[in-house]
């Protein structure tokens, strides 16, 4: 994991007192209402419907034990005891003081965190897979390039404001577990038929009000390229993009009403001019940002053990988790390991203080200290070792974070909606209960196998609705809640924006309706197809006929 | 309005007209003048007879392709902040220094305390502050953040390259 020098540390302690000092004059009555929302913003501080929740950067998904031990003492000191991982792979606290807020930020500068650029119209957050440097099928390690764009993009002095926000996605394996298509842009490690490693890019994905999956702008760039494409990307958009409607100012906007092409031609030209100036990364700093990524010194006598068989054959239950919340490490002898944040009855992503503690032990003791966030809003401990996992599912569970739930349907992914988020235009984390109640019986939800389902509160789309195989859209009917659903959507490598299924249901048949829609799929399933590669081949018409089929 | 140039305030002696400086009855102010650009384009046979330095004052809506290839002729270029939110001014900037530009680059309009360093750091070597905008402890915005990243079109050594 990447560490602080000092040139990074002093950027962070200086930006505390910077904020500090913003604080202070604004509470003195020296800064207006309007000055100072520009400058928290900044700071990932905003203004909710009870306080103000304050978002801290997780760069890339990547948090050490420190750290999270550090969030556990903020969530404990200057909250109520909890904290909500978003689907940036960020962290929330949702009750901060604002006048709190610079001891807060204090805090996460003595363990390398901080809240720059978590909102405002900047660059935010690049994300990547959860499985970076741990899974077999990847080209290359994408963290060390998400290092090198977090240093690039971090207080960019011409980029602070833009026309809207800005968020990039690195994926590095031909399986996309980082949803890079629907990203402002999305960066593909591939390798070309020279044998070379550089990116294809993607450009103009995005979710909200205009869902839009991203354009190919460029087949293959060179890893030397990478900064200064990525400049003269993000300069055609801040000259171009639109500033007169905050809707159709984000990129994908752009790219859609010059067209791709015409797009592609504005950035090659500024390219042109950049290309050979000092924005060309040298092989040396790729090196050496790639140090702070080596694999650990696993142990060769982890694929001797044998207990973990033993262990599958005895326990049902550990068996069912084995099989649904870890995944295969391309080290033999380890597997990585998910913690469920998506227990029953509870709201997604949300941990509490001594979940945060707990974790970070166990990370200690099992995964060589390290924690990823995933942007379906689970964690991951990556490394451990089969001979340990039995121990690891007991301590999990006693914590509540072993639910087997990973990937079907009640690991749902869904925003805090109209109980905390002042957009929004329904709740979703009652109807995320109903779902929860009515799909209770875990053996069920196995057999369905993977399904996503992705619930917003409004047509922001924090939950990515759009691209859930099922999605679950609030809206606001003359001061009720509805619910409009969508079916068909994927964020991976074939990724597809989901359908409307028909008129919106009432928020106490919603549940109803999922299970209307499941039995047309389990009616119509081959063995083994999933939910969404049954509806790609029947289409949407047995669904809506099934579902809105009048009563009898 | 105060103009600050090498983080202090220092005296400004221009003056930025606007469409009434150019009514019909109106007589140009002498001395040295900023003209918004699409007013320099319409009055151009009225400025030659001007008695003083002509500066320009652009905005992300002007097409400035032409002007690339004139720039040496003014003095200043004063590129306006219409509203906050509006960034583009920073590229604009930034592209003026990359196409060889040598005079004053001021920042004009909606500019607070937070972006000036974003502008000493993109090439602006002036930044006009509205009066109401301005106050003194401002200057210490500037030193605020030491350490950077990124080059820019100022001097540092982006952090790859240190």
């Amino acid at each position: 994991m990447y560490q602080y020098n000092e040139v990074d540390q002093q950027l962070v302690n200086e930006r505390v007192e910077q904020y500090r000092d913003q604080t202070r004059r604004y509470l003195a009555g020296e800064l207006s209402e309007d000055d100072f929302l520009a400058l928290r913003l900044m700071n990932g501080l905003y203004v909710q419907r009870h306080a103000p929740m304050l978002r801290v950067a997780g760069p890339y998904g990547m948090y050490n034990s420190t750290q999270l031990r550090k969030l556990a003492h903020i969530a404990r000191t200057y909250d109520k005891g909890y904290a909500h991982f978003t689907t940036r792979t960020n962290i929330q606290f949702n009750w901060p003081k604002l006048e709190e807020v610079p001891d807060i930020l204090a805090e996460l500068a003595s363990v390398q965190m901080h809240a720059i650029q978590t909102s405002g119209n900047c660059i935010r957050n690049t994300t990547t897979d959860q499985f970076a440097g741990v899974i077999e099928d990847e080209i290359e390690d994408p963290r060390p390039y998400c290092e090198i764009i977090r240093q690039w993009s971090s207080l960019h002095p011409e980029f602070a404001y833009l026309p809207r926000k800005f968020k990039i996605a690195v994926s590095a394996s031909p399986t996309d577990r980082a949803a890079t298509q629907v990203h402002d842009i999305g960066l593909h490690i591939v390798k070309n038929e020279a044998g070379e490693v550089g990116f294809e890019v993607l450009v103009g994905g995005g979710l909200g009000r205009t869902p839009v999956i991203g354009k190919q702008i460029r087949p293959f760039l060179a890893k030397e390229d990478l900064l200064s494409y990525l400049e003269a990307i993000v300069r055609v958009y801040n000259l171009n993009g639109r500033r007169d409607n905050k809707y159709k100012a984000r990129i994908k906007i752009l790219v859609q009403s010059m067209g791709i092409d015409q797009f592609r031609e504005l950035v090659d030209a500024e390219w042109e001019q950049i290309r050979d100036t000092d924005l060309k990364l040298p092989s040396t700093e790729i090196d050496r940002v790639k140090t702070f990524f080596t694999p650990f010194e696993y142990d060769q006598t982890a694929k001797d053990d044998t207990t973990l068989e033993q262990k599958l054959v005895e326990d049902d239950a550990f068996r069912t988790w084995y099989e649904r919340n870890t995944v295969n490490h391309k080290v033999t002898g380890y597997r990585i390991t998910y913690i469920s944040l998506k227990p029953y009855l509870k709201p997604a992503g949300d941990v509490t203080d001594q979940q945060l503690d707990l974790i970070a032990d166990l990370a200690d003791k099992y995964s060589f200290g390290e924690i990823r966030a995933t942007h379906n809003q689970n964690l991951v401990l990556a490394d451990v070792k089969n001979s340990e996992l039995y121990a690891v599912w007991q301590i999990l569970t006693d914590a509540n974070l072993a639910r087997p739930n990973i990937g079907t349907l009640t690991d749902m992914t869904v925003c805090p909606g109209g109980d905390f988020c002042a957009l929004a235009n329904a709740k979703t984390l009652g109807i995320a209960d109903q779902i929860n109640r009515k799909f209770e019986d875990m053996d069920y939800v196995h057999d369905l196998g993977d399904l996503k389902l992705n619930m917003s509160g409004c047509i922001n789309a924090c939950s990515h609705h759009h691209v859930g195989h099922i999605g679950i859209l609030g809206v606001d009917k003359k001061g009720e809640d509805w619910y409009q659903i969508t079916l068909g959507g994927d964020d991976g490598s074939n990724a597809a924006l989901g359908k409307v299924m028909g008129k919106s249901v009432a928020s106490d048949e919603v549940a109803d309706t999922l299970q209307k829609v499941i039995e047309v799929y389990v009616e119509n399933r081959f063995e083994n197809e999933r939910f969404i590669d049954t509806f790609q081949r029947i289409g949407m018409a047995p669904f809506k006929e099934y579902v809105y089929a009048p009563a009898n | 309005m105060p103009l600050l140039i090498n983080r202090e305030v220092v005296a400004d002696n221009w003056s930025l007209l606007n469409e009434e400086s150019f009514a019909p009855e109106a007589t140009l102010s002498s001395g040295d003048i900023i003209v918004p650009y699409a007013l320099y384009l319409e009055h151009k046979a009225r400025l030659a007879e001007h008695n003083g330095q002509i500066a320009l004052q652009v905005n992300g809506d002007d097409d400035l392709t032409e002007l690339q290839e004139n720039l040496d002729q003014f003095p200043m270029i004063a590129i306006d902040f219409p509203i906050f939110r509006d960034g583009r001014g920073f590229s604009i900037a930034r592209i003026l220094v990359r196409a060889g530009y040598k005079g004053e680059i001021r920042a004009t309009g909606d500019i607070g305390r937070d972006r000036l360093a974003y502008m000493e750091r993109c090439g602006f070597t002036a930044i006009q502050v509205a009066d109401d905008q301005f106050k003194p402890e401002m200057l210490d915005a500037f030193g605020e953040i030491s350490n950077f990243y990124q080059s820019a079109t100022d001097n540092i050594r982006a952090v790859y390259h240190q």
